[in-house]
């Protein structure tokens, strides 16, 4: 076996693969730093400083404090959001007659970009943590409104009519028709809303605020120090893929559902 | 269920008294069903047949109060149908399993209601029973989409006999079975309806399947439908689905049914 045939073999392996990606980083901070030291401009940073930076930051315990504050944003708007979007989807799909006259409101605040409106959330609410939880459980309630609704417009009459012939009341046919029918839009649109969360968090920390990963990157590129900027963005890297493999993890624990199942 | 006196006449259970219906189909008026009269006795077990499109499911329909008739009434017990009817177990051509429920979970369901208050143990005993009587064990954790569609058909009855409703509405239940299977599940369908008594009122193409399980055969006209014949099925019961057809009894009511509907069958709207 030649040379080029031996690496082209080791290539398809998992192992051999790691290996390329951790050799294509490693070249491309390598060319990065030899270039500043060669007298690039100064905003680009270098690999030496942000790791620099990053290891100040976990040494002196602040890191955690500004991933604290971002997560919690995220987390707390995220969850408000999700509670009173499926509520309130839920609760309209029953009135028909106030969703109607509400519809075009609704449609028409939906389609507005909720970031437009964090301006406004500070006016009310400060720019404490509460402005921007109210930007991102704002966000995730349209989004888990609209997907709640729409599973409820989707649920097959017949299986709610096969139900109530068989006597079940209002309330069972609810809870054994339409909730679990309508579970596979509730579910996607709250794996949607995940991302929706986690952006609006740190717009609405870039916009104002005293902590937080967004406050990190607007504070640190305000005073051109662009080692904290990328510092801040290198751990935005990590948390992001974090939260996709988790999201990952558990659709594919939902995956044992039955074929059919819409999702 | 109350114990009736088998030697009682039989009381109407279900009556038709000029019931009929028509739609607003785009702006055109469509009528789907004459006016008909129509007298369903308790117990009885009644085969409506007729070209595609003459009503017959728009009958199932206003008995189940799924429809509310445009002229005349619909009786049952005595009392006019108005909204849906409780008293009917229903078997449409789609099967309407919960895809996100299991054979056995689907089987259940009813079981599950406040109206029926069962205590759980003995909804795993009916329900695993009930599983049995359709050839179904083993299958009991399987999803619908697991399953041919004969089975999901054998769920569907499964499901709809569990609760043992007084009556049974069932619209070519059996339509998509093998002539195997469907034997089978005639046979199953015979005896669990006459052991409880049950009002049948089955909707089908097949005339040999209505000879064969009706105490009576309703033929159709096509649309608009109209009772063109009724024809009594009287062979002694219980009835050997697989052998009857071979009956020369039988050949003669199926000659006699085929020259009615024959000529119907031609006028059918979707031929």
């Amino acid at each position: 076996m030649s040379k080029r045939e031996r690496i082209a073999s080791l290539l398809r392996t998992p192992a051999g693969q790691n290996l390329a990606r951790g050799v294509l980083l490693f070249a491309v901070l390598a060319v990065w730093q030899w270039g500043i030291s060669a007298g690039l401009r100064f905003w680009l940073s270098s690999p030496a400083k942000i790791a620099e930076k990053l290891g100040s930051w976990i040494a002196d315990g602040s890191l955690w404090g500004h991933l604290g504050a971002t997560l919690l944003v995220m987390s707390l708007g995220y969850t408000i959001g999700c509670i009173f979007g499926i509520l309130v989807g839920l609760l309209l799909a029953f009135l028909p007659r106030t969703r109607q006259i509400l519809a075009p409101y609704l449609s028409a605040l939906n389609a507005l970009p909720k970031i437009a409106l964090a301006p406004l959330f500070i006016i009310f609410l400060g720019i404490g943590i509460t402005s921007k939880v109210a930007l991102v459980a704002v966000t995730v309630f349209f989004l888990l409104y609209s997907s709640t609704s729409d599973g409820i417009a989707n649920i097959d009459l017949d299986l709610t009519r096969t139900l109530r012939l068989m006597g079940a009341t209002r309330v069972e046919v609810i809870r054994k028709v339409m909730i679990p029918a309508s579970f596979p839009w509730i579910f996607s649109g709250m794996r949607i809303a995940v991302r929706y969360a986690f952006t609006n968090a740190l717009l609405a920390e870039l916009i104002s605020a005293n902590s937080g990963l967004g406050y990190l990157i607007e504070f640190y590129s305000g005073n051109f120090d662009s080692s904290g900027a990328y510092a801040a963005i290198a751990v935005l890297v990590v948390i992001s893929v974090a939260i996709t493999e988790i999201l990952t993890r558990i659709e594919q624990r939902f995956r044992n559902l039955p074929r059919d199942f819409p999702a | 269920m109350a114990t009736r006196d088998v030697a009682a006449p039989m009381q109407a259970k279900i009556v038709l008294q000029g019931a009929g219906k028509r739609f607003d189909a785009r702006g055109r008026e469509m009528r789907a069903l004459e006016p008909i009269d129509l007298e369903i006795g308790s117990g009885e077990f009644v085969a409506l047949v007729g070209p595609s499109g003459c009503g017959k499911s728009t009958i199932l329909n206003l008995i189940a109060g799924l429809l509310a008739p445009t002229e005349g009434r619909v009786l049952y017990d005595g009392t006019p149908v108005v909204g849906l009817n409780r008293s009917v177990g229903y078997m449409t051509q789609k099967d309407n399993l919960l895809p996100w429920r299991t054979v056995k979970a689907n089987v259940r369901v009813a079981l599950e209601l406040k109206c029926r208050s069962t205590t759980s143990g003995d909804i795993d005993a009916r329900v695993a029973a009930m599983i049995e009587t359709v050839g179904l064990t083993g299958f009991e954790a399987h999803f619908p989409s697991e399953l041919s569609g004969g089975m999901r058909k054998r769920v569907a009855l499964a499901r709809t006999l569990i609760y043992e409703p007084e009556t049974l509405l069932m619209d070519e239940p059996f339509g998509a079975l093998d002539a195997q299977l469907k034997l089978l599940m005639l046979d199953q369908l015979q005896r669990l309806t006459r052991d409880r008594r049950v009002t049948v009122i089955f909707v089908t193409h097949d005339l040999g399947e209505a000879i064969t399980l009706a105490d009576r055969v309703v033929v159709f006209s096509a649309r608009p439908g109209r009772i063109r014949a009724v024809r009594h099925s009287s062979f002694e019961r219980p009835r050997d689905v697989f052998k009857l057809r071979f009956a020369p009894e039988f050949a003669g009511l199926y000659e006699d049914l085929w020259d009615e509907l024959k000529d119907e069958v031609g006028k059918g709207t979707d031929v």
